[in-house]
């Protein structure tokens, strides 16, 4: 079943059009990777499915419902979660508040719920730590023992990992994962490549991950999609795409810069 | 480590290590000169001179005076150390010496150049100098050569003392501010104390006398020993107990309290301190207005307003993390509604008519509700707008409140500059609940359910919601988070808090005039809060405390009220952004920069990469 | 990552979406409701600006040459307001934070002139070399206000950079406090009218117009001292530094740029302004007290942001406009509605734009250096 259906998506950026008619789609249980070198439209893909900016035009839906115009939560309600290139967690709150905050758009408990407390609210707020806690225990023994500390002495793997804790809080149907292997060594880069595995197996969801680094993009997906300068120059297995010319020449310099095999 | 300490050694570092180090003293002296001489023509000492700190010893003139030298002296050794010169008590004393001389000499110099200019003419531009000053005080009673020989000596001698007091082990030094600190606080207490100990002998019967604490002008010599002594000892003990918890490292943070929490037993213990400690508290706060007496009882109240102002202002600020400047519009809002609403002066009460349109408690919640609707008005356009421009337009609302208070135009409906007078205290008369022991209560009453409010709203998803909306607001938006309808509902609350207070207030005087609306309630508001520690709950009451009740108190420096609290504000600024009684995280975010420094250094051994924290959408310019 | 979150941070400028009326109706449709009372409480008070300023000019209460006068009073204080309101928008420019303590600025320099000013009257020099002693007086007012303001940057907002918005803003207020009340501890709480200096009573006549020589000298030292920035910005080197600095501190520190000095000229330099305002201001004016700074500072703040705050350009000409409105807006819009004494809310009329440029047009009339949208 086809969850996310992007046809056509134009943005621009004063003169500069960052995405140029784009079309992606996701299907239900799929793991996409979309590579690309640096600046060729792919955060700004993600940016504006998920409502940060508006399109200039194209058509976005999601379950057959349209994106176009609806802001951040409420794509978040709909069931699309994401997590940032650079890590944006909140940084004064502990591990636990963090994940919860995830739970905040589907649960409902106002200031009335807050200040005279009815039973409901006070299991609604049960409800939300112990959801929180379930997918803090997602990651094993890497976040639930450290629910309390904040959020800012956490080591970098383990703030990704909570961001895509956070993200999976808000029951998404479909994760957008921008860079989550940035800034890993080699043997937490293969942990992640598990990891997104099992969110696919064990959760059931359908991910979307920008990826620069190719042996992990080799590993975890199922289809990958190339985009340079705002459009789509490849799409298919690993193999094709990265045996396809164009890619290989919008690739060229970086290959022959870092000796990087593709 | 921190750019802070890094500038501090640049700065007195320099290539010939030894005339460097006398310039820096000289620096340092010279400022404190600089120092004494502004005490000196801002009018201080001047003012001063009628307070005294120990009877027939010294008065806060020329403890002003001493402790400034003293930090000159205590500085200079100080920076001394810093630059990595050569450290021992001689060094220290010279240096201290030095500043202190230079710091004296300045001080001289400006009495005895005045004493030339003759003062009369220096008087007509710097008002300070009187003859009184000259020649009275800074002359010791005799010529004003000797007294310039004298502030010369005191500050070289007092330089020295200063130098060896920042010698001293922290522990022993710390000890002895303490004990000065406590000697100070509780002689400049006397009319504060004198009050109390007389009501509590005759409301209470357990006969407190204050004659072994104060004579007329003072504290006496036993009683300041005695309070030295107690501050002294407190300290000592305290960083006895500091010393030996960090001799059994404690096994984490959390994990006592969740060791504690596990047994069956511990949790008892915790619930159950946890309430009588409160029903303490809670019993003397009611006893407060007996101890206190009537007059401090209208101090109290005021406390109690601006406790309520801050309550309020922290759900905006501290919560929600929005600057408002302007919250003394909701302040009138409610005064003058109680005003308008109550008064039989009112445009709204018939000609002549003894009493107003409503009944107080009738008035009451309307009153609450105009100004939740007033601050949503406000609010709506405003509050996406960023930090300090957030800031200008409240304060510009605030501002535009007052002058339409007092304007001509809607004078027939608030009364213009006259104001708006025979505001009745509340039903039922008999309670007399307009005098200060009573309408305290009414004040109590209030403030406790602010804090309720404020507790359970901040340990709540709602609260969770403001917190995420501090750190990143576009983030919490993503996860659901309606930035606009948390920042309103923040806004709407405590716009309502804040009329409830000026209901008060309205009641507490009688009537309502424009001149008690302005900028500075506002200024006041956030200062408490900024004091207390932003979001902190309890910190808002010590906020209140510090900088309403002391005023209050030590009414001999009305004059000087604003300076000083002007300098407060900014000190503390600068050496404790985070307040008295921060939260833990907030101390946190405002050290974060520090910390991220830190864990940077750490982090790049292991991972060779910055660890990318992000900080709130403020923090984004440097 | 600065622009991936800046631009993060930017709304998507609406343009015209060539798509097909089903998503325009869409766009139309989840217009939010708050957008929808914005632009009907601009409307209502587009109304009744026009409408006030047609029944008063129908109503006939003031003749031409009030109005004339009200406008030549405007572009005098105007000229004062632009050469305070440069003074906040050279250091939002480069600090990004306000300096609340300007006004206090201004006030410190212009308060201890006038003792000079009663020094020389008491003389007689004062009137008997006017040129000079206005120079003397320049001069004296400018040094202590680049004092206090060098001063200020040192001791109060040097150790903050870096910190959280919150934090400079209330160090600014303490230090407006303290300022303000140590002045008023040094000279004295009343308020004390400068002498007159005869040459400058009297008007001249111009095309017409009436234009009291205190204002003429009002506005062309404005302008004067307004040229001399323009140049010193574009054409000397500290001035090119101190736009480098305001696009980018680290960069410029890289480039050899000392960021340090340079804020503090920056420092310097909006108090030299302040205090050769204050003495203009004076001219119009007469009168000090210690607490004259607050509302100028406003003011002067509220022309930053018309004109586009870090613009210095934008500055001075929102001063102009700023010192127009208040001076005949009153009269204009009000009168009409027989709002009584007018000039009483001559506040809110400064304040009533702050608010309104804040919310429609945060960036200022000129744009401001800011990319973001506040």
């Amino acid at each position: 079943m086809r969850l996310l259906e992007v046809e056509n998506l134009v943005k621009h950026f004063g003169g500069v059009a960052a995405v140029d008619g784009v079309d992606f789609h996701a299907d239900e249980k799929e793991i996409v990777s979309v590579i690309g070198p640096n600046g060729a439209g792919k955060t700004t893909l993600f940016n504006v499915v998920t409502g940060f900016f508006e399109p200039d035009s194209g058509k976005m839906e999601f379950e057959k419902l349209s994106l176009v115009g609806l802001k951040p939560n409420r794509v978040t309600k709909l069931g699309i979660a994401r997590t940032f290139q650079q890590i944006r967690l909140f940084p004064n709150l502990t591990v636990l508040e963090n994940a919860m905050v995830g739970q905040h758009c589907r649960t409902k408990a106002g200031p009335f719920g807050a200040i005279i407390r009815p039973p409901w609210a006070v299991r609604e707020e049960r409800e939300i730590a112990d959801r929180a806690r379930e997918v803090l225990g997602f990651f094993g023994d890497r976040l639930l023992p450290m629910q309390d500390t904040m959020a800012f002495e956490l080591s970098y793997a383990d703030r990704r990992r909570l961001e895509i804790a956070r993200a999976m809080a808000t029951m998404p149907k479909l994760l957008l994962l921008d860079e989550p292997t940035a800034g890993m060594n080699p043997v937490e880069k293969h942990g992640l490549v598990e990891l997104i595995g099992r969110l696919r197996a064990e959760r059931g969801y359908t991910v979307v991950l920008i990826e620069h680094d190719m042996p992990v993009v080799k590993n975890v997906s199922d289809r990958v999609v190339a985009i340079d300068h705002g459009k789509v120059i490849a799409q298919g297995t690993y193999d094709e795409v990265s045996s396809d010319p164009q890619v290989i020449e919008a690739y060229l310099g970086k290959q022959k810069a870092t000796g990087q095999q593709i | 480590m921190s750019t802070r300490a890094l500038a501090g050694r640049a700065s007195v570092m320099t290539a010939d290590g030894r005339t460097g180090s006398t310039r820096s003293t000289v620096t340092v002296g010279m400022i404190g000169g600089l120092v004494a001489v502004y005490f000196m023509v801002v009018g201080m000492v001047e003012k001063f001179d009628a307070r005294g700190i120990i009877a027939g010893v010294i008065g806060l003139s020329f403890t002003l005076l001493a402790i400034t030298a003293a930090g000159t002296g205590y500085m200079a050794a100080r920076s001394r150390e810093r630059a990595g010169m050569a450290t021992g008590l001689a060094s220290a004393a010279s240096a201290g010496a030095l500043a202190g001389a230079v710091a004296g000499a300045l001080s001289a110099v400006t009495i005895l150049a005045v004493d030339l200019i003759g003062e009369e003419h220096v008087r007509t531009m710097f008002q300070s100098f009187t003859p009184r000053l000259i020649e009275g005080i800074l002359s010791f009673g005799r010529t004003v050569g000797f007294g310039a020989m004298v502030l010369f000596a005191a500050g070289v001698s007092l330089g020295v003392l200063g130098a060896l007091l920042q010698q001293t082990a922290p522990r022993m030094r710390r000890a002895i501010l303490t004990g000065l600190g406590t000697l100070l606080v509780i002689s400049m207490a006397e009319p504060f104390l004198t009050q109390v100990f007389r009501n509590v002998t005759d409301n209470f019967g357990i006969p407190i006398s204050r004659d072994w604490l104060y004579e007329r002008s003072g504290m006496t010599v036993l009683g300041a020993i005695l309070m030295f002594a107690l501050g002294f000892a407190f300290s000592w003990w305290r960083s006895t107990r500091a010393q030996r918890a960090t001799v059994s490292p404690p096994a984490g943070e959390r994990s006592a309290d969740a060791a504690g929490m596990r047994s069956i037993r511990g949790l008892v213990r915790g619930r159950a301190g946890k309430m009588i400690g409160f029903l303490a508290v809670l019993g003397l706060l009611i006893l407060v207005p007996r101890i206190v007496g009537p007059f401090l009882s209208q101090v109290v109240v005021i406390i109690g307003i601006y406790v309520l102002l801050g309550l309020g202002l922290n759900i905006v600020v501290g919560f929600a993390g929005l600057l408002d400047l302007g919250y003394v519009a909701f302040f009138a809002v409610g005064a003058y509604a109680v005003a308008v609403f109550t008064s039989p002066a009112s445009y709204l009460a018939a000609e002549g008519a003894t009493t107003g349109v409503l009944n107080f408690w009738v008035a009451l919640p309307i009153v609450v509700v105009m100004a939740i609707v007033a601050g949503l008005m406000i609010g709506a356009p405003v509050l996406r707008l960023r930090g300090d421009y957030l800031a200008i337009v409240t304060l510009g609302f605030g501002e535009i409140a007052r002058v339409l208070i007092a304007s001509n135009w809607l004078s027939e409906y608030l009364g213009g500059a006259q104001g708006i007078l025979r505001i009745p205290p509340p039903a039922p008369e008999e309670w007399s609940l307009r005098r200060p022991q009573n309408l305290y209560f009414i004040v109590l009453a209030f403030v406790l359910i602010a804090v309720f409010v404020s507790t359970r709203l901040k340990d709540s998803r709602v609260g969770r919601a403001w917190a995420a909306m501090r750190e990143d607001e576009s983030v919490a938006e993503a996860m659901g988070v309606s930035v606009i309808n948390y920042k309103l509902l923040a806004f709407g609350i405590g716009a309502g808090v804040g009329s409830l207070g000026g209901a008060i207030f309205a009641i507490q005087v009688g009537s309502v005039f424009p001149n008690s609306f302005d900028l500075l309630v506002s200024i006041n508001a956030l200062s408490v809060i900024v004091l207390g520690g932003l979001g902190s709950i309890p910190g808002v009451v010590v906020g209140a405390l510090a900088l309403v009740g002391l005023p209050e108190l030590l009414r001999e420096f009305q004059e000087f009220r604003l300076l000083i609290y002007g300098a407060v504000l900014v000190a503390l600024m600068i050496l404790r952004p985070e307040g008295l009684l921060p939260e833990v995280r907030r101390k946190r975010e405002l050290h974060e920069r520090a910390i991220e420094e830190e864990q940077y250094e750490e982090q790049v051994g292991q991972e060779g990469l910055p660890p990318v924290i992000e900080t709130g959408p403020e923090e984004r310019r440097e | 990552m600065a622009d991936d979150d800046k631009q993060m941070k930017q709304e998507a400028a609406p343009e015209p979406p060539d798509v097909g009326p089903g998503q325009v109706q869409r766009r139309l449709m989840r217009l939010p409701l708050r957008s929808i009372i914005l632009w009907l409480l601009s409307i209502t008070l587009l109304v009744g600006v026009v409408w006030g300023s047609w029944k008063t000019l129908d109503k006939g209460t003031f003749t031409t040459s009030d109005w004339q006068s009200f406008i030549v009073d405007g572009v005098a204080r105007g000229s004062v307001y632009a050469l305070i309101a440069m003074g906040y928008t050279l250091v939002y420019g480069i600090l990004f934070m306000i300096n609340f303590a300007h006004g206090e600025v201004f006030m410190s320099g212009t308060f201890t002139a006038y003792f000079m000013a009663r020094w020389m009257d008491q003389t007689g020099f004062l009137n008997s070399q006017p040129i000079v002693a206005i120079g003397v007086l320049l001069l004296v007012s400018m040094v202590v206000s680049t004092t206090v303001a060098v001063a200020l940057e040192r001791v109060a907002y040097r150790p903050l950079r870096g910190a959280p918005r919150l934090v400079p803003l209330i160090t600014a207020i303490g230090a407006s406090l303290f300022l303000q009340n140590s002045f008023r501890g040094f000279y004295g709480a009343q308020a004390t009218a400068y002498p007159q200096i005869d040459i400058l009573r009297g008007a001249w006549e111009f095309l017409g117009w009436r234009f009291q020589r205190t204002e003429v000298v009002a506005i062309v030292g404005a302008f004067l001292l307004m040229a001399g920035l323009y140049w010193f910005i574009k054409k000397t080197r500290t001035g090119r530094s101190m736009r480098a600095v305001g696009e980018d501190k680290e960069t410029s520190a890289l480039m050899g740029i000392d960021v340090d000095r340079t804020i503090v000229s920056t420092f310097a330099i909006g108090g030299l302004l302040a205090g050769a305002a204050g003495i203009l201001f004076i001219f119009l004016f007469n009168q000090v007290k210690f607490d004259m700074g607050f509302i100028p500072g406003i003011k002067a703040f509220t022309a930053a942001v018309l004109g586009g705050i870090g613009n210095v350009a934008g500055a001075g000409i929102g001063g102009l406009l700023l010192g127009v409105f208040e001076a005949v807006g009153p009269f204009l819009l009000l009168e009409g509605f027989n709002v009584p004494s007018p000039n009483q809310l001559q506040l809110i009329i400064a304040f009533g734009i702050l608010v309104l440029v804040l919310i429609f047009r945060p960036g200022g009339l000129l744009g401001s250096t800011e990319g973001d949208r506040a």
